[in-house]
């Protein structure tokens, strides 16, 4: 799949040194940053309707931090710190799954359970990067926290698109199910649903989604992309067609906007830091849209 | 209408459901004892009993959701169990959800992602359900936005897609406006002459009274269980929603 995103690259690159492409096109690393904001915005924004839909922000948010933890022991067990997809995956798996086997065994409501988790995991996390701080760069850990797309490289490419191929073909036959098993449990059951199993399913979805994104958004930050975009869409939409569809496309104009931005101005500012600053631009203007536009008022929520 | 349980079960399309001896213990408590009694096959029995009664709690045993004691057997007429329709009480969701009515039935009868609209196969038969309940001008309409009659409606709407063999109904009536209850009675008689099972728990005693064929009252065990005429007597009633039931001399006087 690499030599796919080479190919791909250069074909990208020789158009903007014709000019056909604008200048910044001609350097590699920006291509790969647009090829990583097309490949997350889509998967982050369609999976953030049914994290809207199923009232999972914090959960995401949750996930998101636990990635930080995540590379810390990647990099105490030696893997690359540009990219521990090792220690990544595997430690936010087990929070997600451990979190939902909790849920499910306690009595606790999830929020609760979820800021147990939360605060554990950064503790943990704060403790290992410290202890790692005679070995590493520490400026290193401002991509972790913040994202940064200069390091986007094919092989973060080839994760992100297995991972977002992986994501559809679970989450697409599924959709419904997900969204029933959290409107109503019985019923769901009676259609057949298997509910346990689907809470499982998205835990893992939300996860895998999230893990992936880390390196271009970072881990403070990734969290809210699945969010905010479905959360402007609410907003605005009249159905659930409006609502996915304005959810990727509020994903992608962030991602891409974002990416593009500090890049063309040249201002200093971390990815996944315009990312969500285009994200919560879109969102207040929904809100406002909803405010002021008596159509999209009139419909109570 | 209220006819004996053998020519009911001849040709019925429903399943006949027994209870025997069903018993229910959350913590320390005891939500179902030696529950007994057998809905026949094509008829229409309501549930009845006060609140905490585990009439809910009895339905989920019976939906496969609630580890229980005793045995609870259903025998559907063919060879494979039939589809089962059930109505909720409500749903949980979020009233801003922009979901519509048509959104929402493609949520729950097809697999298709509900944001890509209707399924080919599933389309012509939510139309027509929606019909049924009246609810056909509406379908454009948010969830949120409907009022709780009409949300009751598409929730029996989607009790009808796939066509169920037996169909369990938590409180059908307790949001419902007239002209819903006519719309309600209307699916009642259809299940009734296409001799689908209909297990029914109501609280309007009136409405069981001319609808059901057959009732069971219900406080943490049977308390009654017969033709409405003969439950739903001001004695029996009084003693079924009592707080502390008449257990010992109801249950002489069922031995005699």
């Amino acid at each position: 799949m690499n030599a796919l995103f080479d190919n791909l690259r250069q074909l990208v690159q020789s158009a903007a040194e014709s000019g056909v492409l604008p200048g910044s096109l001609a350097y590699g690393f920006v291509v790969n940053a647009l090829l990583a904001g097309l490949i997350i915005g889509p998967v982050l924004g369609g999976l953030g309707t049914l994290v809207v839909v199923k009232r999972f922000a914090f959960f995401s948010e949750a996930v998101g931090h636990a990635a930080l933890t995540g590379v810390a022991i990647g990099i105490l067990l030696g893997e690359p710190y540009t990219g521990p997809y090792g220690s990544l995956f595997s430690y936010c798996l087990i929070f997600g799954i451990l979190l939902n086997f909790l849920s499910n065994r306690t009595r606790l409501t999830p929020d609760t359970l979820i800021g147990v988790f939360l605060s554990v995991s950064l503790a943990l996390g704060a403790s290992l990067l410290l202890v790692l701080s005679g070995r590493i760069n520490i400026h290193i850990l401002e991509n972790v926290l913040f994202g940064s797309v200069l390091t986007v490289n094919s092989n973060d490419l080839s994760v992100l698109t297995c991972v977002a191929l992986l994501a559809l073909a679970l989450a697409l036959p599924n959709y419904n199910r997900l969204m029933l098993a959290s409107f109503n449990p019985q019923l769901a059951a009676v259609r057949g649903v298997p509910v346990k199993a689907m809470d499982y399913l998205f835990v893992i979805l939300v996860t895998l989604v999230t893990v992936a994104s880390v390196k271009v958004i970072g881990a403070i930050l990734v969290g809210a992309l699945l969010v905010i975009p479905a959360a402007a869409a609410r907003m605005l939409a009249q159905s659930l067609k409006g609502f996915f569809a304005m959810s990727v496309l509020f994903a992608m104009i962030s991602t891409l906007a974002g990416i593009m931005l500090p890049i063309e101005l040249e201002l200093p500012v971390p990815s996944g830091a315009a990312i969500i600053l285009v994200a919560g631009i879109l969102f207040a203007i929904s809100a406002l849209a909803r405010s002021l536009v008596p159509g999209l008022k009139g419909n109570a929520a | 209408m209220s006819g004996p349980v053998a020519a009911h079960s001849a040709g019925a399309l429903g399943p006949t459901l027994t209870f025997d001896r069903i018993g229910l213990t959350l913590g320390r408590t005891d939500i179902l004892s030696d529950v007994g009694f057998t809905v026949a096959a094509g008829s229409v029995h309501a549930l009845v009993g006060p609140n905490g009664g585990g009439k809910s709690s009895l339905v989920k045993t019976l939906l496969g959701q609630m580890p229980h004691r005793g045995k609870l057997s259903v025998v559907w007429p063919g060879e494979r169990p039939g589809i089962i329709g059930y109505i909720p009480q409500a749903l949980e969701f979020d009233r801003g959800l922009p979901m519509t009515v048509n959104d929402f039935m493609a949520a729950m009868c097809q697999r298709k992602p509900a944001f890509l609209g209707l399924s080919r196969a599933r389309a012509a038969e939510i139309t027509h359900a929606l019909e049924r309940v009246g609810m056909q001008d509406k379908r454009n309409r948010r969830m949120g936005a409907l009022s709780g009659g009409e949300r009751q409606r598409v929730l029996l709407a989607q009790g009808l897609v796939p066509s169920p063999a037996l169909v369990v109904l938590d409180e059908p009536m307790s949001a419902l406006d007239e002209a819903g209850v006519r719309v309600f009675e209307e699916l009642l008689d259809g299940w009734r002459a296409q001799r689908v099972t209909v297990l029914w728990i109501e609280h309007d005693l009136e409405a069981v009274g001319r609808l059901a064929d057959r009732v069971t009252g219900l406080n943490r065990q049977v308390l009654c269980d017969g033709p409405p005429a003969q439950v739903l007597t001001p004695d029996r009633l009084l003693a079924l929603f009592s707080t502390r039931p008449r257990v010992a001399s109801l249950t002489e006087e069922r031995a005699a």
